[in-house]
């Protein structure tokens, strides 16, 4: 080290020299240091003021986006308090067997982040999440589809399906230009297809695409992200003449639910150990099961690891004592289609607040025994109507309801039981809440049926103050459509949709309206006869 | 308590507590690798003023406990400054700069940490042409570039 300084100075040490001397006139000494050291100087700045310095000249903009500075930024601002809330609740449910946090690995995973290089833009897009600062855009679709219009966004990528124009791929960087579009059904098939189910599953640089028809068959097609290509691979027929009305897409294994309530699980590549196969091979059905009462709506979900398939549906049933519950089967199955173990869950315990985390702490910290026991006669989270719309996707379990409210659960899954937990109403709407998205990082997006709302919730944050007593203040954040080019009108987008978001149609089963990704939400909506794709840019 | 001497770069010899100047890795590592010959060292690179000012501080801090430093999370997130140091660096801006320089040269981590922040308080909550005008920056950019820089600079001004 010192070594280093000495020579670093030494080479420093001819300017220095001639600048002690030249007090002439105003000297600009800041500027003089050594990059080493005005990143230091910049290091102890907060955000603001780096981006002030930023505008002073070429070299302060240069080292102001520092991408280390910035992952610095990064870190204190978001990875670490989370890190030390984590840290706290854990403390103090330590030996609660029942208590649960998802891992802190998913949590703590920016691998992705640091791929991506630019710490600066990754801090503003967080920023911008959390302020719900975005850019809005709305496309109109040239040729509006013939509803019902099903959606899917992965990847950048936006699927839209419809029975006038078939599958059509749009990239969000230019909503504007349709990627590429194809016909539902095999080439040969003339009659019109009327889509029911849409699912898609990225593996590399291609996106599988499934599309469940009316007709009971389900096409298979595959995007080359590199070329753009959209391609048709195959079409089958699903078990049963019944519409399908619910698909998840874990490559290779594809589940289907029919009108009929039936489930089956399909591998869609028997041969996977065979490389590159050039035709596609028949899917091979692994499993099929029948079930009973599964009212609408209702959410799959499939995650596949190394050894097993868990298959996962989430209904909604009405329960006596606290109204409309969920209830999850988890299905765990073999490669090879057997079944490994099938469980059942309901939400109703938390609804009667029998399992909440927050008693816990309560008895540890306030006196022992002054917490009036919860009477398990009332429950906390009561619905009179169905949820209007629910997503899963483990751990987080989240249903909007035309309440205004949204309810979250948390999933646990353990080898030796399946149980619900935390049971957690949102608010925040200012209306019926009718449509929610979530993904596995615990982002979730809402939208209200009437306004002009759409909310953002960061679920951990939820689940962390869950175990604490203080209450969870945040109501997700609004949107606020940054946009520049419109000064007359304040919010432009926001505004002129409020009067027409009355008609947004919500599906009831499976095809909510908004899609999202680390960097944007897109919401497809129906306006006066013309469906907008509207894209929220965060960036 | 032995003391050793130090030679500033103009030739002036400064006499000094051994463990006043060991705050000064530099230093410390010189006097380890040489041993105690009592021979002057050359400090080639600070003025007489300057390290008189740097033993200054040395003198006052020397009883500190060894930086609690690699809780780099903390230390960055407060530029406060204990008040007796607010005192020491409230000199002009040559001082400060040559304070900087010395800190870094004779590797001296809480010094250089106490100037840089208050370099960085200096900086903090202006306008870019406040900050300019304090330092004498050069603004080399077209205007055309400053609104382009300025644009994609404005989402965090509100905090």
């Amino acid at each position: 080290m010192s070594k280093r300084c000495r020579d670093h100075c030494d080479s420093d040490s001819p300017q220095k020299r001639t600048r002690t001397r030249d007090d002439i006139g105003p000297v600009d000494r800041l500027s003089r240091l050594s990059n080493e050291l005005l990143l230091h100087i910049l290091s102890f700045l907060p955000v603001s003021s780096l981006n002030v310095c930023q505008r002073l000249s070429h070299r302060f903009h240069a080292l102001g986006g520092d991408s280390e500075i910035w992952k610095r930024q990064y870190y204190s601002q978001w990875v670490r308090p989370r890190a030390r809330r984590l840290a706290s609740s854990r403390r103090t449910t330590l030996p609660a067997k029942a208590d649960y946090s998802p891992k802190v690995a998913t949590w703590f995973d920016h691998g992705h982040l640091a791929q991506e290089g630019n710490w600066k833009q990754q801090y503003r897009l967080r920023h911008n999440w959390s302020k719900g600062l975005c850019r809005v855009t709305e496309v109109e679709f040239p040729q509006p589809p013939c509803p019902p219009t099903l959606i899917r966004f992965c990847a950048g990528v936006v699927f839209t399906a419809d029975s006038a124009h078939g599958l059509r791929a749009w990239t969000t960087r230019d909503p504007a230009c349709c990627l590429a579009k194809i016909p539902l059904s095999a080439p040969l098939e003339p009659s019109p297809t009327i889509p029911t189910a849409l699912a898609v599953s990225q593996i590399q640089d291609k996106i599988e695409i499934s599309v469940g028809l009316e007709n009971g068959h389900f096409s298979l097609f595959v995007l080359n992200l590199q070329t753009s290509r959209l391609d048709f691979q195959s079409s089958h027929v699903g078990c049963s003449d019944a519409s399908i009305t619910a698909m998840a897409l874990s490559w290779p294994y594809l589940m289907v639910v029919s009108q009929h309530k039936d489930l089956t699980l399909y591998n869609l590549r028997p041969g996977s150990h065979r490389a590159e196969e050039t035709e596609a091979p028949e899917p091979c059905q692994v499993a099929s099961l029948k079930a009973d009462n599964i009212v609408a709506p209702m959410t799959l979900s499939l995650r596949v690891s190394s050894f097993e398939i868990v298959a996962t549906i989430v209904y909604s049933f009405f329960h006596i004592g606290c109204g409309w519950s969920l209830g999850i089967q988890e299905l765990r199955l073999g490669k090879d289609g057997q079944q490994l173990d099938s469980r059942l869950a309901t939400t109703v315990d938390s609804q009667y607040g029998l399992r909440p985390l927050q008693s816990r702490k309560w008895r540890h910290s306030a006196a022992e025994c002054n917490q009036p026991p919860i009477d398990p006669g009332a429950p906390s989270i009561i619905h009179q109507q169905p949820p209007t719309s629910m997503s899963y996707s483990h751990p987080y379990l989240l249903t909007s309801h035309a309440d205004n409210t949204l309810t979250m659960y948390l999933v646990v899954s353990t080898s030796e039981r399946l149980f619900v937990q935390g049971g957690r109403r949102l608010w925040g709407h200012t209306s019926s809440v009718s449509a929610v998205q979530v993904t596995n990082r615990g982002k979730a997006v809402s939208v209200s049926s009437r306004g002009d709302e759409i909310r953002i919730w960061e679920l951990e944050l939820a689940i962390s103050s869950l175990s604490s007593r203080k209450f969870f203040e945040e109501n997700g954040v609004q949107l606020n459509a940054g946009n520049k080019d419109g000064e007359s009108e304040p919010e432009p987008g926001l505004g002129t949709i409020h009067q027409h978001l009355g008609s947004v149609k919500v599906e009831p089963q499976e095809s909510t309206p908004i899609g999202f990704d680390e960097e944007r939400v897109l919401l497809l909506r129906e306006k006066t006869g013309t469906q907008l794709l509207e894209c929220y840019d965060f960036t | 308590m032995s003391s050793i001497t130090l030679t500033s770069s103009d030739g002036v010899d400064i006499s000094v507590e051994r463990t006043t100047a060991e705050r000064s890795v530099l230093i410390k590592n010189m006097l380890e690798d040489l041993g105690d010959s009592g021979e002057a060292i050359p400090i080639p690179n600070v003025n007489e003023a300057v390290l008189k000012k740097v033993i200054e501080w040395c003198e006052h801090h020397k009883h500190d406990p060894p930086s609690a430093s690699d809780d780099d999370d903390n230390r960055r997130k407060t530029t406060d400054i204990d008040e007796w140091d607010q005192k020491f660096m409230q000199v002009d801006q040559e001082m400060l700069f040559e304070i900087i320089l010395a800190a870094n040269y004779l590797d001296i981590k809480a010094l250089l940490d106490v100037g840089c922040k208050t370099v960085a308080n200096m900086i903090k909550g202006k306008s870019p042409e406040e900050i300019r005008k304090t330092f004498n920056i050069q603004n080399d950019f077209t205007s055309e570039e400053e609104d382009q820089i300025r644009r994609e600079n404005e989402w965090a001004e509100d905090r």
